[in-house]
């Protein structure tokens, strides 16, 4: 196990941060909600950058405490609001990153700059938002850690740079089988296509975790009519939404639905309707 | 080894990739101890979840395709050829039952859906 969060409490005066979540080695996980949702929080305390009310966190085997500065070299990090200070240039930041991480691939860094246009020698103050973005994750994965907790690294990259970052992403997994990333986004298409299991945040709370294989096989959507809905077996519907021609199921055995109304859409299922559908619906 | 996922498709990716991998098998594309791209490599080339490369790797061995070697790989079996022509027999027997029922669905007798099958087979 990299990451083990038991009944994780933080509490703010307005909002109140309550997850339990694991990220297995070899995993990739995905943590998906909205902003405001908690995800940055839960990055943050696992990273013991804010003290929290109750609850356990294991990293690496360890609590974040008492993890040992080698064994603190081995996270990669990228959180939403932090970055390099932009009264410097790529080439300032080289020698910083090889002093903080014995295991920092100089070479392969600014390999990666020149691949996804960093300049070096420009300051990063007049970086775009993507540049800066790209930047961080190019940091994050080139000291050789086995676990790389990012927050968001794709915020602000259009769609090309956002692609080409996720490649990165499964490139590093293909590299060593003990490695894991826990990342979140709130943009969908980007978990789908990378994670193998995902957590669903909303308002401090997990409100779903499952297997991505799991989620995009056999949740679907059912759109039922009034008539419809009412001799609709409820036993695997999880959430409902009232629409106008009638109802939106979401559930999580597409298969049984189909085969036993043929006469009723069923829509193969997706992380976005998922969200929707477990912060909007009615869960049943 | 080529493998192209529809994602729109009805057909769950596990079983795409499986179906894929074992024409290749058939048509000797793939032959006996060749290695499968590993489940990370799969996975990132097919931009899925490594659990669904996971799935439709246990299920070809499962199936006596593959041999996954712990620590290894995941190689391709030596070939049952007597498993394998009994799959393909099978698949030649649901079409021709589906023919049939098609047959009788429109009317026709088994006399005359014989004669379609003699003629077919003259040819």
């Amino acid at each position: 196990m990299m990451l083990e969060i038991n009944g994780l409490v933080k509490k703010y005066k307005d909002f109140t941060l309550n997850c339990s979540m694991k990220v297995e080695r070899g995993c990739i996980t995905g943590l998906v909600g909205e902003n405001g949702a908690g995800k940055s929080t839960a990055f943050k305390a696992v990273l013991g950058l804010i003290s929290y009310d109750s609850g356990d966190i294991t990293l690496m085997g360890k609590l974040p405490s008492e993890l040992r500065e080698a064994e603190k070299e081995k996270i990669g990090v990228t959180l939403a609001e932090s970055g390099f200070s932009g009264y410097l240039k790529v080439k300032d930041i080289v020698p910083v990153m090889a002093a903080m991480y014995p295991g920092f691939d100089r070479e392969r860094f600014l390999n990666l700059c020149r691949k996804f246009s960093i300049p070096q020698d420009k300051y990063i103050k007049e970086f775009s938002t993507g540049m800066k973005a790209k930047l961080k994750v190019l940091a994050a994965v080139t000291h050789n850690a086995d676990f790389l907790l990012l927050d968001e690294p794709t915020t602000g990259m259009d769609v090309t740079a956002r692609e080409s970052i996720l490649d990165l992403f499964r490139e590093y997994m293909e590299e060593d089988e003990g490695r894991s990333i826990l990342i979140s986004s709130h943009i969908s298409s980007d978990l789908e296509g990378l994670c193998d299991d995902i957590y669903i945040i909303h308002e401090g709370k997990i409100i779903l975790h499952e297997d991505m294989d799991n989620l995009l096989n056999e949740y679907g959507l059912i759109k039922a009519d009034d008539e419809q809905y009412a001799r609709l077996d409820k036993e695997h519907i999880l959430s409902v939404r009232r629409t106008p021609f009638g109802y939106e199921c979401l559930t999580d055995q597409k298969g049984y639905y189909r085969e036993n109304y043929p006469d009723i859409v069923v829509e193969n299922g997706s992380l976005d309707e998922a969200i929707t559908m477990m912060t909007g619906g009615e869960r049943l | 080894m080529k493998i192209i996922i529809n994602n729109s498709s009805m057909v769950p990716i596990y079983e795409q990739i499986m179906d894929q991998i074992k024409a290749q098998i058939t048509a000797g594309g793939l032959k006996e101890n060749d290695v499968l791209p590993s489940v990370r490599t799969l996975a990132k080339e097919l931009k899925i979840s490594a659990l669904t490369v996971k799935k439709a790797y246990d299920n070809l061995e499962q199936e006596g395709y593959t041999v996954t070697v712990h620590g290894k790989g995941t190689y391709v079996a030596a070939t049952n050829t007597e498993r394998m022509r009994e799959e393909q027999r099978r698949e030649v027997e649901t079409d021709l039952d589906n023919a049939v029922q098609k047959g009788r669905r429109c009317g026709l007798t088994d006399e005359e859906i014989r004669e379609i099958f003699e003629l077919i087979m003259e040819d």
